[in-house]
C-alpha cells in the first residue's frame, strides 16, 4: 500500500514539478512571477484533449503537438503582453504591480475562453493504456509510468541543454544579467520568448499527462497553480532544481496526507508542508539569499 | 573607425551627454578620462546601444550604428569589456569565456581564441573550472577583457580596467592591454579615471566633464598639461589652492 501511493505522489509531484519549473524559468528569466502559468496548463490540457479524442492523434504525438502549440501560446502572451510592460518599465524587469494585475487579468481571460470553447464540463482524454504493469508488490498503473519516464526525461533534457549547450548558455546568461548578455551578442529578447516557450511547453506536457487520470476542466488551472507556487517556494523560488524537488515533496506529502490521515482535506497538506519549510527555511530548500542566478 | 557626432542622451527625462564629439581611428588606442559621475558610462551605454541616442550619431567603419541592438553592434565588431563586478559570477571561467564568442559560430576558431586568451592570462587557465564569484579582482578583470577578445572584435571598449584594483595589478593589467594592442593591432578605446595609466597607454585622450569633451589633445602632450589635471582631477590639493587663488 505504502509503495502504491509512494508512486502516486511522486508522479502528481512531478506534474507540479513541470509546473512549477515553468513559473521558476519565467521568474528567473523576466524576474516576473507569471500568475497565468496555471491556465496555460489547463489549456494545455485541452489542446491535448481535443488532440486526442477529437482529432485521433496517438498519445506520444498528441504529448508533443500540445507542447508545440501551447509553447507558441506563450511566445504570443510575452510579446502581446508582457513585453509591452517590461518595455515601460524601461527595460526587461517588473514594472512594478502592472505586471502581477496583468498576470491576473490574463488567467481570468484564458479561463472564460476556455469556458466559452469547451464549456464548464469535464472531460478525461480516453487513452487506454492496457493492464497496470506488475512490478512486484505493486500495480503500476501505465499512466502513472507514462508521467514518470515523460517527466523525468523532459527534466534532464531541460538540465543537460541549460547546462552544456551554447543556447542553453546563452539563456543562463539573460536569466543572470541581461545588458551583459546583450554585450555578448545575445540576442535578448529572442531569448525571453523562447523561455516563455519553454514554460508554457513543460506546462502543457503537465497538462495531457494528467488528462488521461483527472478530468480536463476550466477549474484545473488555478489548483494546480497554487500547488505548483507552494513547490515553487518550498523548493526555493527561482531555483529549477528546488522546483523539481518541491513538486515531489508536495505530491508525496499531499498523497501520503490523504491517505492516512484525511481524504477530504488532501488540499491543505501543501500548505502544512510550506509553513512548516518557511518557519525552517525562509529562502525554500535550495533557494539562496543572493540572486547568484545561473 | 568610430566617429561619434553631436551625441546627446540621458535617463528618463535627465539629459547626461550635452553633444559628445570623439573619433577613434584605426589601430589606435585613445582614452576617455573623467571623475565619476560625468558622462563616461553612458557614454559607453549608448555607443554599446543600452541606451537610445537622442540626438547625433554613432558611426563604426561608416556604418550608422546609433539606435541599432546591442547584439546586433557586437556583431558589426565593436564590443565593450565591462567592468569586473559584471562577469557571470555562478558560471565557470570558461562558460564566461565561451559566453563572449557567443556570436561565431566557427568552433575551431573559438578554441584558437581560447587558446589566445589563456596564453594574455595563464591564471585563468588555471581556474577555468572555477565559477567567476571565486576569482580575485585581478583575475575577474582579466576575465572580462578575455570574455570581449572572445567575440574577435576589431574594436574593444574597455570600461575602467583600473577600477577598484591594487596598483600593482593595476600595472599588470595594463601590461597586458599593451600586449592584446601590440599582438593583435586592435582598436582600443579605454574609459579610465586613472589619468595617468590610461595616458601611457593611449595615443589620444579626451576629458569629459558634466557631458561634454572639454579637453583633448595627443596624450604625451596631456599627461603633463595642468588643464587636464584640474578639469580632470578637481579635487587634488594643487587645484584647489589654485581654485581659491583664482576667487
Amino acid at each position: 500500500m505504502l509503495l502504491d501511493f509512494l508512486v502516486v505522489g511522486l508522479s502528481i509531484g512531478l506534474v507540479y514539478g513541470l509546473v512549477a519549473l515553468g513559473i521558476s524559468l519565467i521568474y528567473s528569466g523576466l524576474d516576473i512571477v507569471h500568475f497565468a502559468h496555471g491556465e496555460v496548463f489547463m489549456f494545455g490540457a485541452f489542446f491535448g484533449l481535443v488532440l486526442f479524442n477529437d482529432i485521433g492523434f496517438s498519445y506520444p504525438v498528441t504529448l508533443f503537438t500540445a507542447m508545440i502549440l501551447t509553447g507558441i501560446m506563450g511566445v504570443v502572451i510575452e510579446r502581446v503582453f508582457y513585453r509591452r510592460l517590461t518595455k515601460q518599465g524601461g527595460g526587461y524587469t517588473v514594472a512594478g504591480m502592472g505586471m502581477i494585475i496583468c498576470g491576473f487579468g490574463m488567467a481570468i481571460i484564458l479561463q472564460n475562453i476556455a469556458y466559452l470553447i469547451w464549456g464548464a464540463e469535464g472531460h478525461a482524454i480516453n487513452v487506454s493504456f492496457g493492464m497496470p504493469l506488475q512490478l512486484g508488490e505493486i500495480a503500476l498503473p501505465r499512466s502513472y509510468l507514462w508521467i514518470l519516464v515523460v517527466s523525468v526525461g523532459l527534466m534532464a533534457v531541460l538540465h543537460l541543454g541549460l547546462k552544456h549547450t551554447k543556447l542553453g548558455r546563452a539563456i543562463r546568461a539573460v536569466a543572470a544579467n541581461k545588458d551583459i548578455a546583450y554585450l555578448m551578442g545575445i540576442n535578448v529578447p529572442l531569448m525571453i520568448s523562447l523561455i516563455f516557450c519553454v514554460a508554457c511547453g513543460l506546462a502543457a506536457a503537465g497538462g495531457v499527462l494528467i488528462g488521461p487520470i483527472n478530468y480536463v476542466q476550466v477549474e484545473m488551472g488555478y489548483l494546480i497553480l497554487i500547488k505548483a507556487f507552494a513547490a515553487a517556494v518550498v523548493g526555493g523560488f527561482g531555483s529549477l532544481p528546488g522546483a523539481v524537488l518541491g513538486g515531489l515533496l508536495v505530491g508525496v506529502f499531499e498523497t501520503m496526507g490523504a491517505a492516512y490521515i484525511s481524504g477530504s482535506h488532501k488540499d491543505i497538506y501543501a500548505f502544512l508542508l510550506l509553513i512548516f519549510v518557511l518557519m525552517v527555511r525562509p529562502t525554500g530548500l535550495m533557494g539562496t539569499l543572493a540572486k547568484v542566478k545561473a | 573607425m568610430l566617429e561619434i557626432k553631436g551625441v546627446e542622451t540621458g535617463y528618463g527625462k535627465l539629459k547626461i551627454l550635452r553633444g559628445i564629439d570623439m573619433s577613434v581611428p584605426d589601430h589606435s588606442v585613445v582614452a576617455l578620462l573623467g571623475g565619476n559621475g560625468t558622462g563616461k558610462s553612458t557614454l559607453l551605454k549608448a555607443i554599446s546601444g543600452l541606451l537610445p541616442v537622442w540626438k547625433g550619431e554613432i558611426i563604426l567603419d561608416g556604418r550608422p550604428i546609433h539606435n541599432i541592438s546591442p547584439h546586433e553592434i557586437v556583431k558589426a565588431g565593436l564590443v565593450q569589456v565591462t567592468q569586473g563586478k559584471d562577469s557571470y559570477p555562478g558560471m565557470t571561467v570558461e562558460e564566461n569565456l565561451l559566453l563572449g564568442a557567443y556570436t561565431r559560430s566557427d568552433n575551431a576558431a573559438v578554441k584558437s581564441g581560447l587558446e589566445m586568451v589563456y596564453s594574455f592570462f595563464p591564471d585563468l587557465k588555471d581556474r577555468r573550472r572555477q565559477v567567476a564569484g571565486l576569482l580575485s579582482g585581478g583575475q575577474v578583470q582579466m576575465l572580462v577583457i578575455g570574455r570581449g577578445l572572445m567575440a574577435a572584435p576589431k574594436m574593444i571598449m574597455l570600461d575602467e580596467p583600473s577600477a577598484a584594483l591594487a596598483p600593482l595589478v593595476v600595472l599588470d593589467i595594463f601590461k597586458q592591454i599593451n600586449r592584446i594592442r601590440r599582438e593583435t593591432s586592435m582598436t582600443i578605446l579605454v574609459v579610465e579615471q586613472n589619468v595617468r595609466m590610461a595616458l601611457l597607454l593611449a595615443e589620444y585622450g579626451y576629458v569629459i566633464h558634466d557631458g561634454r569633451i572639454h579637453v583633448e589633445g595627443k596624450a604625451d602632450e596631456m599627461i603633463d598639461n595642468d588643464r587636464v589635471r584640474n578639469a580632470y582631477l578637481g579635487g587634488t590639493v594643487a587645484g584647489t589652492t589654485e581654485a581659491l587663488d583664482a576667487a
